[in-house]
């Protein structure tokens, strides 16, 4: 009975870093042009690790991009 | 039982799809903001999120994100239109660039004043670039704002015919006019109608003398 216990945390543990894996990876793929992104908008390319986050860590990172002043200037030119 | 378990899943299908619909035009709504601050239409950006919910599924929303990041946005300018070419013959590559000429003489002979932070600069267009730098070396064409946080040189400054242009120089602390990062990659700008700029953490106004 111990022996299946054992057998059967180690089988989850197993998963859970599986899924962990999947999801770094899966998260890469956000993450490298989410972080030239931002530091074209002239934010830290940091933020992008936002997308780390389960579910809401994408929203995180759209909305500092929608809804904050972008440091290097937006939609129209800066030269006046 | 059954009907309880039945409803308990429909509930469940109906929140999830609640969720989800609310996420989406959320995030439909940012990415239409973020492709308007990228010069992009708005709704390229709400777009590639509704692609997401069509049989085309996300994969092309995320090819289109890596296209988004990696691709020329309207937004990031040009210099100044043939800064560079219009350069006297003879001068050596990386000497500053003289700004073209106005499309009309202007007989406006005046100079110029930047002013903050107890500096006073006074400069015309006598020479055709001065550099705004944080410790002088006493040479003519240096104009100096002693403050730890401006480069040394920060900036270039052009003048001609009555125009006043701005290269920033690689400075670590930023160069801003009317408050947006001027990068080197931005090259000489036209600032004759600016009335802030910032170098690194000081304030100056640019006015006619």
């Amino acid at each position: 009975m111990i022996t299946v216990i054992g057998w059967l945390i180690g089988l989850g543990t197993f998963v859970l870093l599986a899924i962990l894996i999947v999801h770094v990876l899966l998260s890469l793929l956000l993450i490298v042009p989410s972080w030239r992104i931002l530091e074209r908008a002239g934010f830290s390319g940091l933020l992008s690790l936002f997308h780390l986050v389960p579910v809401v860590g994408p929203f995180v990172v759209m909305a500092i991009l929608a809804f904050s002043d972008w440091p290097n200037g937006e939609g129209k030119r800066v030269r006046p | 039982m059954m009907g309880f378990d039945l409803a308990a899943l429909l509930g469940l299908f109906g929140l999830t799809s609640a969720f989800a619909l609310v996420g989406l035009v959320l995030a439909g709504w940012m990415c239409w903001r973020i492709a308007a601050k990228a010069g992009l239409p708005g709704w390229t950006g709400a777009g590639t999120i509704l692609l997401t919910v069509t049989g085309i599924g996300s994969l092309v929303s995320l090819i289109l994100l890596w296209v988004f990041a990696f691709m020329r946005w309207p937004r990031d300018g040009e210099p100044v239109r043939g800064a560079a070419a219009s350069a006297p013959a003879g001068t050596t590559p990386g000497a500053p660039a003289a700004l073209p000429p106005p499309p009309k003489a202007l007989a406006d002979r005046r100079g110029w004043t930047l002013a903050g932070a107890g500096v006073t600069l006074a400069f015309d267009d006598g020479r055709p670039s001065y550099r705004l730098t944080g410790e002088g070396t006493g040479a003519p064409d240096e104009l100096v704002v002693a403050d730890p946080s401006v480069g040394r040189p920060h900036a270039r400054l052009l003048t001609a015919a009555g125009r006043i242009g701005l290269e920033d120089l690689g400075s670590p602390a930023g160069t801003f006019i009317d408050g947006a990062r001027l990068l080197p990659s931005h090259g000489p700008r036209d600032i004759t109608a600016v009335r802030s700029l910032k170098l690194g953490n000081v304030e100056l106004a640019l006015s006619r003398t």
